[in-house]
């Protein structure tokens, strides 16, 4: 179960939990993170028992990056005390773990189709990224925000060329979870609120996936996201923001 | 059967239809990327054709195929194209059933894969720091990072106490790794590994395997083919 707990942080009456109990994983994640949020769909979407604990990201526990050296979010711990990082590399892991519910598809080339589009996306996301904090800084953000408009054009055209729902077919696949956070999060990072007016195919998808129970069960509203980003990028992040 | 290992580019005509049960690899002969696949390939005795490419005058039949237009590519009687190194090998080891290269269990692949996202984070120090020097700059630091990234790689397999990284025989983490490792001597990076004993020990131990063997070329190939890539005129066809 999905439990809003506080951030954990670097003080001394933060003992380290205990072991991950038999029937359940581990979630370590932080509420507002893009990528910690892959993960947390990929659980709710495949109905994984699991339990959350939230990492305060400047102030990390000692036994947090006993676990995971690297530190980061979002990190799996099963029962056998094995970790998984990154977020793409968790998503695999639970698909192979829990066979219920499959969200990558069955065939290598389902699978490499899959993989070749997470690896065109990941080229989208720095975009996003560099815009809002361009235009933080009063640069001009024309030339970057044209990019973003082809690579939603590609996306768009994928959409139109296949003739599905979704990304992966006509039911919500590995790659819709995977693109989906930063589509949440497209009026947090500011970008033009028109950008997705030349791509009528993405916008619907934007709205399928608003429907998605899993989505629904974990999404914040672009207001938190803003007040959460802007608070990240004045140094002083409030991870608990809303509790 | 591909007759040739030479080359096609722009105005060349495109190869015929990959016959069933059969793989084309679009490569080149140098590129560590493609290395990887064919690795792969090699390691788990699948049969295959190479068509090697002109990566400054790509075909354009090849890249209505790939319109990314890059190399390692393969592609499947079916008309299926895969590309990106990475997700050639996975599929490979997916597809191809015999000699798997990825362990089993969810965890084990978890364990390949974790390993291979430290290791991009390498792979830049490989272009950077000849780049770096060739245009006279200091790469004093660049190497000190370098070094601490070969250490916990060495570390790694002092840990695990195995001959290679995820165990007493070679993996894929292993054959992702390699390319690299090979144009080590010529990109003048050999002495980072001066404090790695056991590092060194697995780049001795990769030398002897076959797929190795059967894929790499020696230093003086690899020198003479970065010479003419850094004279802006890569001889793709070196020594053929």
């Amino acid at each position: 179960l999905f439990l809003s707990v506080k951030c954990l942080k670097k003080y001394y009456y933060n003992p380290a939990p205990g072991p991950v109990p038999k029937d359940q994983v581990r979630l370590y994640s932080m509420r507002f993170c893009p990528f910690a949020q892959r993960t947390s769909l990929v659980l709710h979407a495949k109905g994984i028992k699991f339990e959350t604990i939230n990492i305060h990201l400047k102030q990390k526990p000692d036994w947090f990056l006993e676990k995971n050296p690297e530190g980061l979010v979002p990190l799996i711990e099963t029962p056998a005390g094995e970790v998984v990082n990154e977020s793409v590399i968790t998503s695999e892991f639970l698909d192979e773990m829990y066979p219920e519910k499959k969200l990558l598809p069955a065939t290598p080339f389902g699978k490499a189709q899959q993989k070749m589009m997470l690896e065109h996306f990941s080229k989208i996301t720095p975009h996003l990224f560099k815009i809002s904090s361009a235009k933080r800084k009063g640069d001009d953000v024309s030339g970057l925000e044209a990019e973003l408009k082809e690579k939603f054009t590609n996306l768009n055209e994928h959409l139109v060329k296949k003739k599905t729902k979704f990304f992966g077919g006509d039911t919500v696949t590995f790659i819709d979870y995977m693109m989906w956070p930063f589509f949440e999060r497209l009026g947090m990072f500011e970008t033009n609120k028109n950008c997705l007016d030349h791509t009528p195919e993405l916008k619907k998808w934007t709205e399928r996936m608003l429907e998605d129970p899993a989505v629904k069960a974990i999404m914040h509203s672009t207001e938190d996201h803003k007040t959460f980003y802007n608070n990240f990028l004045d140094g002083k992040p409030d991870f608990d923001y809303g509790l | 059967a591909m007759a040739t290992e030479k080359c096609f580019a722009k105005g060349s005509p495109a190869p015929g239809p990959v016959p069933k049960g059969q793989l084309h690899l679009y490569s080149m002969r140098f590129c560590p990327f493609a290395q990887r696949t064919r690795l792969a390939l090699n390691s788990k005795g699948i049969k295959y054709d190479t068509i090697n490419i002109n990566l400054k005058e790509k075909p354009e039949w090849f890249l209505e195929k790939n319109p990314l237009g890059l190399v390692p590519a393969l592609e499947t009687s079916a008309g299926e194209v895969i590309y990106e190194s990475s997700i050639t090998c996975e599929y490979l080891d997916e597809a191809y059933p015999e000699k798997k290269l990825l362990p089993s269990s969810p965890f084990g692949k978890a364990q390949q894969r974790m390993l291979l996202e430290h290791f991009s984070k390498v792979i830049p120090y490989f272009y950077k720091i000849p780049s770096a020097r060739r245009t006279g700059e200091d790469v004093s630091t660049q190497e000190v990072e370098l070094k601490e990234k070969f250490a916990k790689l060495n570390e790694h397999l002092e840990k695990k106490k195995t001959k290679f990284f995820e165990g007493d025989t070679i993996t894929m983490i292993d054959y992702m790794m390699w390319p690299f490792f090979e144009r080590i001597e010529v990109l003048e990076l050999k002495h980072c590994l001066d404090h790695t004993p056991e590092l060194k020990k697995w780049t001795e131990r990769m030398l002897e395997d076959p797929a190795v063997k059967a894929t790499m070329f020696n230093m003086d190939t690899h020198k003479a083919f970065y010479k003419s890539v850094a004279e802006g005129k890569p001889d793709y066809d070196l020594g053929l």
